[in-house]
């Protein structure tokens, strides 16, 4: 476990500190998982996801709730540490072909450094021969792409 | 005569590749040693920002006073909190030639909000995220908030901090400037 001494003077870049990995579970389903390092958090609010390509109609279920933090300004907010775990439908991708999974995240670090909006790419294969089932019927989550 | 004539142009191209090595990595040094110790901050007095007014801000009117540049955002909890002191110093040290200028990376009306709530004394400039890459050669290599740089009055970079600044540690400074 690192210590707040070392975090301090040698603070994670942030793709280190949000660690972001993405696998299929089946074949419309995608794992998006951040892996947060000890003595760091990520808003719940600042995750955004997208496909690429777009046509891949990736859909994006509500996020897990986090811990709750009763902010001076902005009231009522959700952080998370540890890990979060996300699975995201990818309801016209092809069998084959290979889709981009972009993650935007926002976090900061307990020794009070909070880092700009970072986002993270990992390359998802759909399996070949797949059979991708038809669609269904649920209202996809607006992207902030 | 023609293997000593080898053995000198040997000798003369190793003089010369070592002599351009150590060019190279004399200069590389160099270049390390003005990444961590940068003498002057010429592109960030360079920048003109906006205010919440929309006005245009140079940071070069003021020059020849003690500046304290604090980067921040109303999304970073820890620059929020850290703010009321910069107030303080402001109130304390502005009249004997103090001035702080926070650049907030952030939305111009959540800003005006949070500079009312903290009834903020000193201006709050506007910028992106690609403002701050100027701050990477002056230590902010993860591009974190809150950031902090202090001037003197001849313009030189006298402290740069990534995080929160220390009550005392901001008043010693800013004392043995003025």
């Amino acid at each position: 476990m690192l210590g707040f001494a070392a975090i301090a003077q040698n603070p994670l870049p942030p793709d280190r500190a949000f660690r972001f990995s993405a696998r299929m579970v089946d074949a419309r389903t995608v794992e998006a998982r951040f892996s947060i390092a000890d003595g760091y958090y990520l808003y719940r609010d600042k995750i955004h996801f997208a496909a690429e390509p777009a046509a891949a109609g990736l859909s994006v279920p509500d996020l897990p709730k986090g811990a709750v933090k009763d902010d001076p300004f902005f009231g009522h907010v959700e952080t998370y540490r540890g890990a979060v775990v996300v699975n995201l439908a990818l309801k016209d991708a092809k069998p084959g072909q290979q889709v981009v999974i972009a993650a935007e995240s926002q976090g900061c670090a307990d020794i009070g450094i909070c880092y700009p909006p970072t986002v993270q790419r990992v390359t998802v294969p759909i399996p070949e021969g797949s059979i991708v089932p038809t669609p269904a019927n649920e209202a996809p989550k607006k992207s902030w792409f | 005569m023609s293997i000593r004539f080898r053995k000198l142009s040997r000798r003369r191209r190793t003089l010369i590749f070592g002599f351009a090595g150590g060019l190279a990595l004399a200069a590389g040094a160099g270049l390390a040693l003005w990444d961590r110790h940068p003498r002057d901050a010429h592109d960030l007095l360079a920048l003109s920002l906006p205010d919440t007014h929309g006005s245009q801000q140079p940071l070069r009117q003021w020059q020849g006073k003690v500046l304290v540049v604090n980067f921040w955002a109303t999304w970073c909890g820890p620059c929020r909190e850290e703010m009321p002191e910069f107030v303080r110093a402001q109130r304390d040290f502005g009249r004997e030639g103090l001035q702080v200028v926070g650049i907030a990376i952030d939305q111009p009306d959540k800003v005006t909000s949070f500079a009312k709530e903290l009834e903020l004394n000193y201006p709050a400039l506007i910028a992106t995220y690609e403002t701050m890459d100027l701050t990477k050669p002056l230590g902010d290599r993860l591009l974190g908030l809150p950031f902090t740089v202090i001037l003197d009055r001849k313009g030189r970079v006298v402290h740069t901090q990534l995080g929160p600044m220390k009550p005392a540690q901001l008043r010693t400074i800013i004392r043995n400037l003025l």
